[in-house]
């Protein structure tokens, strides 16, 4: 075995996965707990913009139309969030009031409306199950057929990783 | 009235030709087939010929009506214009339902001649015959529907001698993507009727074998190549033009490309399952058949009014045609899986979910949720509309959230799946495989944290982004090694160019949605204003008029180095009043400046209200997808591996009978 070969072997080894372990978590903490300050009032009509039909659009938000009727939302949104309203629900709500419910982007968790929200879960879930059963299905009719076991796998793993393959198709 | 010009007449008996060959086409060859008369069958390519030159002439005359402003025909007198540059009077003929319709029946004619050419060596083959019998059908629908309820050549009123005519929508004669977007994402649509006439043949014939599956498996892959491309042709042209700085809104019609897309690629991933173990065959044809039916329905959603969006057109009278179309399609598809369910029956077993195809697996399960997600999520107003008779609308970010999480399971496998084995995969060798990848995780990661980036789901994003990047390099640094330049190419190497692209597009996505700022400057000529690190100065307003639009474009000077002219533009004709960004492209971030509001400052202004965003590594998005182009073109390419007897071998398949 070259020197580079076994160099490359030593690193896969446990220390090697260790380490990267602590340099994800180490980073992966810093970033995601680092304080980004208070966000940017621009950010923030940006953000709750988004979240606002234009009410005479063809399917627009507030934040992509250039239309009277979202000039004036966005308006609204910008003198809200200049007073200092502190909630964003509370804002949205106000003009969910002014201009009727149907001009919030995002679903409401409640009534006929959750389905929106539940059923796409459901399908997660019975996707998963499908799977689960599906494979439980396989390893039955393998143990039935007396196919290759894990010993034989491994004789083949050994061979190919002897000739070097890369485990492409 | 006007009397019936040139152009419409001419153009009539086009479509008139292409609907009655490709009728007859459909029947001759199918009665051939069943009566097992060989000459007859080799008869039945010459049809695709006919329809080829039905629809060419119905173009034509079409061109030629918008060229010469033959306002005797209504749909000139909609999107045609004295005014219209060239250019734009060429697009402007997928600018309208019709047109569109009429661009959708050149496409499928010329997919329908290049099949009959492309087999017409194998012409008495009742698989070919079959599939070209599927593709009649199809033509001979959309021929129908162009002729009737969507003509494009119908008479329209008299107008006076000085009509000068509106021209297309001033958003579809406002950048040079009109052009590109719309004929190379109907390529991608069009295209997906081939694999799905050859499965349709497929199960008619009862050869539900692979043989089907390689026929088309450059047509499924080039038409996926075209769908990706224009999808993001039209992420670029909303960037470019539309001035909120976005390049995906989820709106509607959006979605209706989308689906098929999604679908689309869970099967180029697990039609590899069934080329190299003989299973999943129910489940690839499905997909398929959704793929297909899919297209159908997305442009039920464009083209019948049904869902209010930006891109819809006028509602027609097609909407019946195309919901009835999609209903047929599902049904015959349906029932013919379910009659050849025999046969369908594929043996052998996977054998682990930690295994090449128990990957491609876990990727069609969440490719699935993924456009179920986005079919809900078009079509719940219409829902709630039917049964609670009120109105609501789902937006933007409803798909976002949900989209989210799914983006990152699509990202992991694609860092694991590439360095799976088929069969089985033991822990050692996951270890030995996945180390270097893992690597480039944790360094991506690393890199976005030390370069500021915040917030757990952009860097989860980033770190996935990096692992599979290093597993789809390892791929291809391992590939080439063994085989020289030939491991750039074959499926598997230029399905790593791909996936390095989706990569790229994934990581842009995540840093522009996460980390775009934005503000509101108002800028006064001569003053400087500084902004998220960066100085804006308004150097002049200045008007530019002709006879057709009207300009007003603020000069600003950004960061004391170049001058952008971002600019609204009024075109006279229709009143309209579109905004045009200036962008400034960089590798790590774009400087996107659009006038705000509805109405263009006056010219010698000194004063000017700008929306200004700047936004990160939004650039890498286009350099994304235009790696996933050559990618796709690389796995079209053969490779030349040669077989190790030590290679996984495909189960073996019962033989299946053959008809005929």
């Amino acid at each position: 075995m070259s020197n580079s070969r076994l160099l490359n072997r030593r690193l896969k080894s446990w220390p090697g996965w260790v380490l990267l372990v602590l340099v994800v978590v180490g980073f992966g903490v810093v970033g995601a707990t680092r304080d980004r300050g208070p966000l940017d009032p621009g950010d923030r009509i940006d953000e709750l913009s988004r979240r606002v039909a234009c009410p005479v659009c063809d399917g627009e938000s507030v934040y992509e139309s250039r239309n009277p009727a979202s000039e004036a939302i966005r308006a609204a949104i910008r003198e809200a969030v200049s007073q200092g309203t502190a909630n964003d629900d509370a804002i949205l709500a106000a003009i969910a009031e002014a201009y009727g419910g149907r001009v919030l982007l995002v679903p409401r968790a409640t009534g006929f409306d959750a389905l929106v929200w539940a059923l796409p879960v459901t399908a997660g879930v019975i996707g998963i199950v499908a799977l689960v059963f599906a494979f439980r299905r396989w390893r039955i009719e393998a143990g039935l057929a007396g196919v290759a076991n894990d010993e034989d796998y491994q004789i083949v793993a050994a061979e190919r990783e002897r000739l070097g393959d890369a485990g492409g198709d | 009235m006007p009397a019936l010009s040139v152009n419409a007449a001419l153009g009539n008996a086009g479509l008139l030709v292409m609907l009655v060959a490709s009728t007859v086409g459909a029947f001759a060859t199918a009665m051939a087939i069943a009566g097992g008369n060989r000459r007859a069958i080799r008869q039945g390519p010459t049809f695709a010929w006919v329809i080829l030159a039905g629809a060419v002439l119905a173009v034509v005359m079409m061109q030629r009506a918008l060229f010469t402003r033959d306002f005797s025909i209504d749909f000139i007198q909609q999107v045609g214009s004295t005014t219209t540059p060239w250019l734009y009077n060429l697009a402007a003929m997928w600018s309208a339902l019709e047109g569109s319709i009429l661009l959708w029946v050149i496409v499928l004619a010329g997919f329908t001649a290049a099949v009959a050419r492309r087999f017409r060596d194998r012409s008495d083959d009742e698989l070919v015959g079959w599939a070209l019998v599927v593709m009649y059908v199809v033509c001979a629908f959309f021929a129908l529907v162009s002729f009737g309820p969507a003509s494009p050549f119908a008479r329209g009123e008299a107008v006076p001698l000085d009509f000068v005519g509106p021209g297309p929508n001033p958003l579809l004669q406002n950048h040079i993507l009109v052009m590109f977007h719309p004929p190379i994402l109907y390529l991608g649509y069009v295209g997906f009727t081939v694999p799905f006439a050859f499965a349709i043949a497929a199960l008619i014939t009862g050869r539900v074998g692979e043989g089907w599956l390689l026929e088309t498996r450059r047509w499924a892959l080039f038409s996926w190549g075209f769908l990706t491309i224009g999808i993001l042709l039209g992420a670029w042209w909303s960037y470019e033009v539309l001035g909120w700085s976005g390049v995906w809104a989820w709106d509607p019609v959006e979605n209706a490309s989308l689906l098929p897309w999604l679908t689309g690629t869970a099967y180029i991933h697990s039609v590899l399952v069934q080329q190299r173990r003989g299973m999943l065959r129910v489940w690839n044809l499905s997909l398929l058949v959704a793929t297909f039916s899919l297209t159908i329905l997305g442009t039920f959603i464009t083209r019948s009014g049904i869902v209010n969006s930006v891109h819809a057109f006028a509602a027609g009278e097609v909407d019946g045609y195309l919901i009835g179309f999609f209903a047929l399609v599902v049904l015959v598809s349906l029932g013919l899986i379910g009659w050849r369910g025999d046969r369908l029956r594929s043996p052998g077993q996977i054998d682990s979910p930690v295994s090449r195809e128990g990957a491609f697996l876990a990727n069609n399960v969440v490719f699935a949720v993924f456009a179920f997600i986005v079919l809900l999520g078009t079509v719940f107003p219409l829902l709630v509309e039917v049964i609670q008779d009120r109105q609501t609308v789902v937006g933007a970010p409803y798909f976002d959230r949900l989209s989210m999480p799914i983006g990152l399971v699509l990202l992991f496998l694609m860092a694991v799946a590439p360095v799976l084995p088929w069969r089985k995969a033991s822990t050692e060798l996951l270890r030995d495989r996945l180390f270097w990848p893992a690597w480039c995780g944790a360094a991506a990661l690393a890199i976005a944290v030390l370069t500021g980036a915040d917030g757990w789901a952009p860097l989860v994003a980033f770190a996935l982004g990096g692992f599979a990047a290093g597993a789809a390099g390892r791929q291809i640094a391992l590939a080439t090694r063994r085989q020289g330049w030939r491991g750039l190419v074959g499926r598997a190497n230029g399905g790593m160019f791909v996936h390095l692209g989706v990569i790229l597009i994934a990581v842009a996505l995540a840093a522009s949605n996460s980390y775009t700022h934005s503000a509101t400057l108002v800028l006064e000529q001569g003053e400087e204003v500084s902004w998220a690190g960066h100085t804006f100065e308004l150097v002049e307003v200045v008007d530019e008029l002709d006879e057709r639009v009207d300009v007003a474009r603020a000069n600003v000077l950004v960061d004391r180095t170049k001058i952008y002219g971002p600019a609204v533009t009024t075109y006279l004709l229709q009143g309209m009043v579109v905004p045009t960004p200036s962008v400034r492209t960089g590798f790590a971030k774009d400087v996107y400046l659009t006038i705000d509001g509805n109405s263009p400052p006056p010219a010698g202004s000194t004063e000017v209200t700008l929306r200004v965003f700047v936004k990160p590594l939004i650039l890498w998005m286009w350099v994304g997808g235009a790696i996933m182009a050559i990618g796709t073109v690389l796995s079209a390419v053969p490779s030349a591996r040669h077989r190790r007897p030590t290679d996984a071998t495909s189960a073996p398949l019962a033989e299946v009978g053959r008809v005929g």
